[in-house]
């Protein structure tokens, strides 16, 4: 690999035209438009890519669904006692950490993206097909991510802020500046995220840079290293200086990235020794094939079988933080068993997205199979993978912050039940596709809804008693085995559910 | 009775009728071909045949099956090579085939013949091992020609046989079809290839804005028209139908 853009070479002024003249000289490779039409070019693709996805306009409710549940959870968390400074820290972590995610556009070309788009779908993979540098192209592309999100996305977010400095004449003034600082750590998230890309592009093996990154974050951790970057991390509460370094940080390591990024990295082929027929094989289940081809899709993608346990990991390092950040500032831990049971159990949802990235519903239409059949193997592929996935982080949990037995018997009793009950929700109600139901207003309000339905009691019984009683223990205990059975009358709906969708052509 | 059978096939999406009164019937020994332009109905027509949707009105009948009514059965005794191309999969084209072959119930043993026959026949046995994702398109396509035969059924939906295919393997697959037609099995080929079709297909069919428009012979090869001239003809014939003209209009 060279990391030489073919078309990079070309000038960059964009002051061209594109007449039919010019089209063929090849020295004006991407000059006849202007970054700021790619860039309008870019935004109306965005829209009606999320638009065709989500039912129209009914996208265009979402960013009021976030207000909506940033408000409205910012006020419950202040009215409740927690203190304003842990709110606007958690919020700070929700952008980090949605940054990190959005970052991951810089997979574009790779079988990530492709799965979920589809080959040459996006205007960012027109540099194959017309003078266009691929690194202006990705750049582009990743400003334009950044703009939209923190407009559709962060802004809602940021009027949380209003519960947390209350309503006076300087509110806008607040609300923006809230902004501008969520703003700031979501683009580091991104700057991030697409850094790791571009390492990965020159040939990195991805365990290397998970052991750097893992490495990074625990030596940080014995240094005491993390408090002056949470601090970093929250600007808004931070001085201007630490806020402009962090700005200045991220156009460094964004730029930098930019021009590490090897826009002709691409794997050779791969080839896989037969281990289909071993695997199906040794399955004692009706549905064996379908598991069995599941666990190898997502085994053999990038990223491999360490894809679900590092998006738990991430859910466990947040809420982690988070316990500690309320701890420090409140004094109040909750009982860990309870409280990582039943956050960890979100992770039924990454994980079920993990399971339907690289296939989709319409192909298993050519084979003798129900969709009824599809969803259930997918739902013993998510207990093959989810269990040993979300184990090892709640086991770390409980012994890192000392949850008494009965405190950790109930937890793990909470994160099989509330696992499953979140599954069934998600497949309930997002069918295939849980990734893109995510930007669908309706249905996100309904699965947050029903997340919260269990989650928020059992979290403020996770803080209030602790450690927990024995009738709480109790009540727990069958709300986690009740909810796993609504999650498992739900999970076995959604195949009937869907069928009758997708044989309707809808 | 014929190995396919529609009677007044209607579908529609929304306001837009994709299908509109199909009627036709295809027997065993048929290799029949489905022409029409983009839109026509033929994609929508072979997901009902196969199951994979429900039609607004009509009867359907393959293989004495009905797809409406019981999907699966019809799916287990056909073929099926769809145009959409597969999403990207990371099984082997060897795994690949030995999920077929146990979705289909189908002996090992059996698959493993049939796979080596088919990557020796399409000439992908060098590939048989590599991830299904990193294969070229022309690749994927011999692969998936070969799920859709590994069961040797009795009826077969191809839409696009040669689609990125180059000509020597174009030449085989057509060789191939023809003679799997000719073996008391019913062939249905989707395609805008009417050169493809005039050279294999015992019976054509044209179709134009979800109506079977003609259906020709060409066993006896007697017309003065080409297929390219009545497809020509038909299809712009049923456009204007619907399209009011300033001509007409004015008649």
């Amino acid at each position: 690999m060279t990391g030489a853009d073919p078309t990079d070479g070309a000038n960059a002024a964009g002051t061209g035209t594109a007449d039919g003249a010019n089209a063929a000289d090849a020295t004006r490779s991407g000059a006849g438009l202007s970054t700021r039409r790619l860039l309008a070019v870019l935004f109306r693709e965005e829209w009606r890519l999320h638009t065709q996805l989500f039912g129209g306009w009914r996208f265009a409710l979402f960013p009021f669904v976030i207000a909506l549940l940033s408000v409205s959870g910012t006020v419950a968390l202040v009215e409740t006692g927690t203190a304003p400074a842990t709110v606007a820290g958690g919020l700070h972590v929700l952008a980090f950490g949605f940054g990190l995610y959005s970052g991951t556009a810089g997979f574009a070309g790779s079988d990530m993206l492709e799965n979920v788009f589809g080959r040459l779908s996006l205007l960012l993979s027109s540099s194959t097909t017309l003078p266009l540098s691929r690194r202006r192209l990705l750049g582009a592309f990743l400003l334009k991510d950044g703009l939209f999100y923190a407009v559709a996305f962060v802004l809602p977010m940021a009027l949380g802020s209003v519960a947390v400095d209350g309503l006076s004449a300087a509110t806008p003034v607040s609300v923006g500046l809230f902004w501008l600082s969520l703003c700031l750590v979501f683009a580091f998230g991104m700057a991030v995220t697409v850094a790791l890309i571009a390492v990965r592009t020159r040939g990195t093996p991805p365990w290397a840079i998970g052991l750097v990154v893992g490495l990074a974050i625990v030596g940080g951790w014995a240094t005491g290293s993390l408090e002056p970057l949470r601090r970093v991390l929250v600007p808004i509460s931070g001085s201007a200086v630490a806020a402009g370094g962090l700005a200045v940080g991220t156009l460094v390591v964004a730029a930098g990235s930019l021009l590490l990024y090897d826009p002709t990295y691409g794997r050779p082929s791969r080839t896989a020794t037969d281990r289909f027929a071993r695997i199906s094989d040794a399955l004692p289940i009706d549905d064996a094939p379908l598991v069995t081809k599941s666990l190898l899709d997502l085994a053999r993608s990038s990223g491999g079988v360490w894809k679900p346990f590092v998006s738990v990991t991430i859910l466990l390092v947040l809420v982690a933080a988070l316990v500690g950040v309320v701890d420090t500032i409140t004094g109040i831990a909750p009982a860990p068993g309870i409280f990582f049971g039943g956050v960890l159990g979100l992770s039924a949802f990454t994980t079920y997205n993990w399971l339907t990235q690289f296939d989709s519903l319409e192909a298993y239409l050519t084979y003798p199979v129900s969709i009824a059949d599809v969803f259930r193997a997918k739902r013993i592929a998510f207990v093959l993978v989810g269990a040993p996935t979300v184990a090892v982080p709640y086991l770390a949990a409980v012994l890192w912050f000392e949850a008494t037995l009965v405190d950790a018997a109930v937890g793990a009793v909470l994160l099989a039940g509330y696992a499953l009950y979140y599954y069934g929700l998600t497949v309930y109600i997002a069918g295939f596709d849980p990734n893109e139901f995510l930007f669908d207003a309706v249905r996100f309000a309904t699965f947050t809804l029903g997340v919260a339905v269990a989650l928020v009691p059992t979290l403020v019984a996770g803080f209030v008693v602790v450690p927990p009683s024995a009738e709480l223990a109790v009540g727990l205990g069958v709300a986690g085995v009740g909810l796993g059975f609504v999650g498992v009358v739900l999970s076995s709906r959604a195949g009937p559910r869907w069928e009758q969708r997708y044989r309707n052509g809808h | 009775m014929g190995a396919i059978q529609v009677d007044g096939l209607r579908k529609s999406y929304g306001s837009v009728d994709a299908v509109d009164g199909m009627e036709f019937t295809v027997d065993r020994g048929e290799l029949y071909g489905f022409l029409g332009p983009n839109g026509a109905g033929k994609t929508t027509t072979i997901r009902v045949l196969t199951g994979q949707i429900e039609p607004d009105a009509g009867d359907v009948r393959v293989l004495e099956t009905d797809p409406v009514a019981d999907p699966i059965e019809t799916r287990r005794r056909v073929g099926i090579l769809p145009e959409q191309e597969s999403p990207p999969s990371f099984l082997t084209p060897r795994e690949y085939l030995e999920f077929v072959g146990e979705v289909r119930d189908l002996d090992p043993e059996r698959v493993a013949e049939q796979t080596a026959a088919w990557a020796d026949r399409l000439g992908f046995e060098s590939k048989l091992d590599t991830l299904h994702t990193d294969l070229s398109r022309g690749q994927q396509q011999k692969v998936m020609i070969a799920q859709a035969f590994v069961h040797e059924p009795d009826v077969v939906f191809i839409d696009e046989p040669l689609a990125n295919l180059d000509p020597l393997v174009q030449e085989q697959v057509k060789r191939f079809l023809v003679s799997y037609a000719a073996g008391d099995n019913a062939v249905f080929v989707s395609t805008h290839n009417i050169d493809v079709a005039e050279e294999i297909c015992t019976r054509v069919g044209i179709v134009a804005d979800g109506r079977l428009v003609t259906e020709r012979s060409l066993e006896d090869g007697g017309d003065d028209e080409s297929l390219l001239e009545v497809f020509l003809d038909r299809v712009e014939r049923e456009e204007t139908r619907d399209t009011p003209t300033l001509e007409r209009l004015e008649t």
